[in-house]
C-alpha cells in the first residue's frame, strides 16, 4: 500500500518534471532586433545632381578693399580680346593685343602675354589634339563659348602666369575640356590637371562646364579657386583628385558634380581652408586605398569625397559627398571644421580591408551651430573626431547610432 | 542505536560531498535534467539499455539539450565492467557575440542555434564494496562528432546576415567519474555522490553529483539529484550550471 503511493508520488513528481522541462521554451538569445536595425541603416541616396538649383542673386562686390573685389570678373575691364577657334585642323586666332604673342602648333596654342592690362580669350570649336597654355603675370579672362578641347599629351588649359584666371562659362553654351593618360613635361613647368592655374583660378558663367581627367587632375590651382553662383561644373576624374587647391576653395555657389575613379584620389582637395557660402557641391570617390612603397616602405592613401588640410567652414549651400572604396573618407579632415548652416551629408559605403572608411573623420576639432548636418559609415563609426566636439544648444535633433549621426537645427 | 549512526554516516557524507562543490556564482546558470531508461539484463553479464535525456538552462526556461542513446554492458570480472554505446545529441547551441578590439562595439553576432552530434563512447567501471558503500571508478573514453553546416552569422560590420559555416569536427574526450552509493538497511532511499573530471588536452569542466535513488520491487527506480558543473574558463566560455535531476529507469 505503501509502496503504491511512493509510485505514485515519483511518477507524479517526474511527469510534472517533464512538464517543467517540454514548457522551457524561452529563447535565451541576447534581444538584438533594435540594435540590428541600427545596423541595417541604409545610407542616404548620394547621386550626381544636374537638376536646376535656385540661387540668390550674384552680387558682385563693388568695395575696392574687399578682399574679394579682383575675383569679381565685372570689376575689370575686358577691352583687349582675342578669339581663338579650334577644330581638328588647327586653331584660328582672330583680334591682336599689343604685348600679346599668340603661337599654334596644329591646334595646339600658346600665349605669351605682356600685355599692358588684362587680356580676355575667347574659346569656342573642337578639336581632339589641342590645348591652350598662358604664359604672362597679368589677369586674364577665359571665356568659354563652346568649346570641346582634348590634348592627348597634357592638359586642356595650362595657365603658367600666376595671377587670376577668370574662367568664364557662357550662358546656354556647353564646354569640354580632356587631358590624356600620358602627360608630356616641360622642364621647371607644372602641369597638374586637365585645367590648370599656377595662379588663383575664379569660376563664373551660366554654362556648362564638363571636365574629364585620365592622366592627371580634374581643375586644380597652385593657388586657390573661387566657384560663383550660376556655375555649372561636372568633373569626372579616372586619375588623381578631382578638384584641388594649394590655398584654399571659396565655394560662393553653383552646382558642382565631381566623380573619382582613381585609387586615393580625392573628389575635392583644399590644402588651404576651404569655405562654402552656398551652392550644391555633390562629389562621389570610387577608388580604393592607394599603396606606393618606396625604398621598400609602404605608404597607404585612403581616398575622400573632401579632403581638407585646413580649416572647413560651411556656412550655407548644400554639401554632398560619398566614398565608396576600400577605406574611404567621406570628409577627410586635418584640421578643424566648422558648421553653421547649410546641408551637409557624407556618406561611407567601402570596405575596410587597409583603411577605415568612415563618414566623416576630423582630426581637430569639430563646431556645429546650424543647418544640417548628416555622417553615416557602414563599417565603422559614423563620425570620427580627434578633438573637442561642439554641438550649440537649439538644434531640433541630435541622434547618434551605431552608423549615423543626425544633427539639425 | 544503529539507526542514529546510519543518520550521522549519512550527513558525514552528504557534508564531505558538499565540501566538493564550490560556492555559487551569480553568474552561474540553473536547469534541469530529465532522463528515462530501459534497460535488460540477458545474463548474469550482459545487459543494454536504451535512455532518452532532456536538458534545460537558462534557469530552467530554455531547452538546452534532447539525446537519445544506447549502451551495452559485460561484466569481465565481477568487480570490472566494459560497456559501450551511442547517443544522439541534438543541442540548443548557445548565441555567440564577439567584440571589437575596443570591447564595445559589436562584432559577430551569431544566434543560438539547434545542431545534431553523435557520440561514441567505450567505459571500464572497476567497483569495490566497502561493508554498505559501493564504491566505482568509471573510465570513459568518448568521442563526439557533428558535421558542417551553414547558419546565420550577423555582421556588424557589414550590418548584414550571412552564412557562417560551422565545421564539422571530432573531439575526444576522457571521462574520469569516482562514484560511492550507500545501501542503507530497511532505508527506502540510497544516497550516492560522485565527481567526474572531464579531460581533453586540458580538464575542461568537472561534474558534482550528489542524490537519493529509490527503487521499487528492482523493476523501477526513480533518482532525484542534484548536479553542479564546473566550467574551467580557459576552456569553454559556458557558465557554470547547477542543475536538479530526475530520472527513471524500467529495468526488465
Amino acid at each position: 500500500m505503501e509502496s503504491n503511493k511512493m509510485r505514485k508520488i515519483l511518477f507524479g513528481l517526474l511527469i510534472a518534471a517533464m512538464g517543467g522541462g517540454l514548457a522551457s521554451c524561452v529563447n535565451d538569445d541576447t534581444d538584438m532586433d533594435d540594435i540590428i536595425a541600427q545596423y541595417q541603416i541604409e545610407p542616404a541616396s548620394i547621386e550626381l545632381d544636374f537638376s536646376d538649383l535656385a540661387e540668390a542673386a550674384d552680387v558682385p562686390v563693388t568695395d575696392e578693399n574687399d578682399s574679394a573685389y579682383n575675383d569679381y570678373v565685372e570689376n575689370t575691364a575686358w577691352t583687349r580680346v582675342i578669339e581663338i577657334e579650334y577644330s581638328n585642323d588647327g586653331a584660328t586666332v582672330t583680334g591682336t593685343v599689343p604685348g600679346v604673342t599668340v603661337s599654334t602648333d596644329g591646334a595646339h596654342v600658346t600665349v605669351l602675354n605682356m600685355s599692358s592690362g588684362p587680356v580676355k580669350f575667347v574659346l569656342n570649336g573642337s578639336t581632339a589634339d589641342g590645348s591652350l597654355k598662358f604664359y604672362g603675370d597679368k589677369r586674364i579672362q577665359v571665356l568659354l563659348n563652346n568649346v570641346d578641347m582634348t590634348n592627348p599629351h597634357g592638359a586642356a588649359i595650362n595657365n603658367q602666369g600666376g595671377k587670376s584666371m577668370y574662367v568664364v562659362v557662357a550662358d546656354g553654351t556647353t564646354n569640354s575640356l580632356k587631358d590624356g593618360p600620358e602627360y608630356t613635361m616641360v622642364d621647371e613647368e607644372d602641369q597638374k590637371a586637365a585645367l590648370f592655374s599656377e595662379g588663383q583660378i575664379i569660376f563664373s558663367g551660366k554654362g556648362r562646364l564638363n571636365v574629364t581627367a585620365n592622366g592627371r587632375g580634374g581643375i586644380r590651382s597652385d593657388d586657390y579657386i573661387r566657384i560663383r553662383p550660376g556655375a555649372d561644373i561636372y568633373i569626372q576624374s579616372n586619375a588623381q583628385d578631382g578638384l584641388r587647391s594649394n590655398d584654399g576653395i571659396i565655394l560662393d555657389g553653383g552646382r558642382i558634380n565631381i566623380q573619382t575613379t582613381g585609387s586615393g584620389a580625392k573628389g575635392v582637395r583644399s590644402e588651404g581652408p576651404m569655405t562654402v557660402n552656398g551652392g550644391r557641391l555633390v562629389a562621389i570617390s570610387d577608388g580604393d586605398t592607394r599603396i606606393t612603397t618606396t625604398d621598400g616602405i609602404a605608404d597607404t592613401t585612403a581616398c575622400a569625397a573632401l579632403h581638407c588640410d585646413t580649416l572647413l567652414t560651411v556656412n550655407a549651400g548644400v554639401i554632398r559627398l560619398k566614398a565608396t572604396g576600400d577605406g574611404g573618407k567621406g570628409v577627410n579632415a586635418k584640421q578643424d571644421v566648422k558648421v553653421a548652416g547649410g546641408r551637409f551629408q557624407a556618406v561611407a559605403t567601402g570596405t575596410r580591408k587597409i583603411k577605415k572608411p568612415k563618414g566623416v573623420k576630423i582630426d581637430g576639432n569639430f563646431a556645429i551651430s546650424g543647418g544640417y548636418f548628416y555622417s553615416y559609415s557602414r563599417r565603422s563609426d559614423p563620425m570620427d573626431v580627434s578633438g573637442q566636439t561642439s554641438v550649440a544648444t537649439g538644434y531640433k535633433t541630435y541622434e547618434l547610432t551605431p552608423k549615423v549621426i543626425t544633427i539639425e537645427y | 542505536m544503529a539507526r542514529r549512526k546510519r543518520k550521522q554516516l549519512a550527513i558525514a557524507l552528504l557534508a564531505l560531498c558538499a565540501a566538493f562543490i564550490p560556492t555559487p556564482s551569480h553568474a552561474d546558470d540553473a536547469g534541469l535534467v530529465l532522463s528515462a531508461e530501459a534497460s535488460h539484463k540477458f545474463n548474469k553479464k550482459l545487459s543494454m539499455g536504451i535512455e532518452a535525456e532532456f536538458r534545460s538552462r537558462n534557469n530552467f526556461r530554455t531547452a538546452d539539450r534532447v539525446s537519445l542513446g544506447a549502451d551495452v554492458s559485460y561484466k569481465v570480472l565481477p568487480w570490472l565492467k566494459a560497456s559501450g554505446g551511442y547517443c544522439l545529441l541534438i543541442d540548443n547551441n548557445r548565441e555567440d557575440l564577439t567584440y571589437q578590439d575596443d570591447g564595445v562595439s559589436y562584432n559577430n553576432w551569431r544566434p543560438s542555434y539547434w545542431g545534431v552530434r553523435h557520440r561514441f563512447n567505450v567505459s571500464l567501471t572497476g567497483s569495490y564494496k566497502i561493508q554498505r558503500v559501493e564504491v566505482s571508478l568509471r573510465e570513459r573514453w568518448q568521442y563526439t562528432y557533428r558535421r558542417t553546416r551553414v547558419i546565420d552569422n550577423f555582421d556588424f560590420d557589414e550590418g548584414v546576415w550571412e552564412d557562417h559555416n560551422v565545421r564539422g569536427k571530432g573531439k575526444n574526450v576522457l571521462r574520469s567519474r569516482l562514484q560511492a552509493e550507500w545501501d542503507i538497511p530497511k532505508c527506502k532511499f540510497d544516497p550516492f555522490a560522485s565527481v567526474e573530471f572531464h579531460t581533453t588536452d586540458m580538464l575542461e569542466k568537472t561534474r558534482f553529483i550528489a542524490g537519493v535513488a529509490h527503487s521499487i520491487k528492482k523493476t523501477h527506480e526513480f533518482k532525484l539529484y542534484y548536479r553542479f558543473q564546473l566550467t574551467n574558463r580557459h576552456a569553454s566560455d559556458e557558465p557554470n550550471i547547477h542543475m536538479l535531476g530526475m530520472g527513471y529507469t524500467y529495468k526488465f
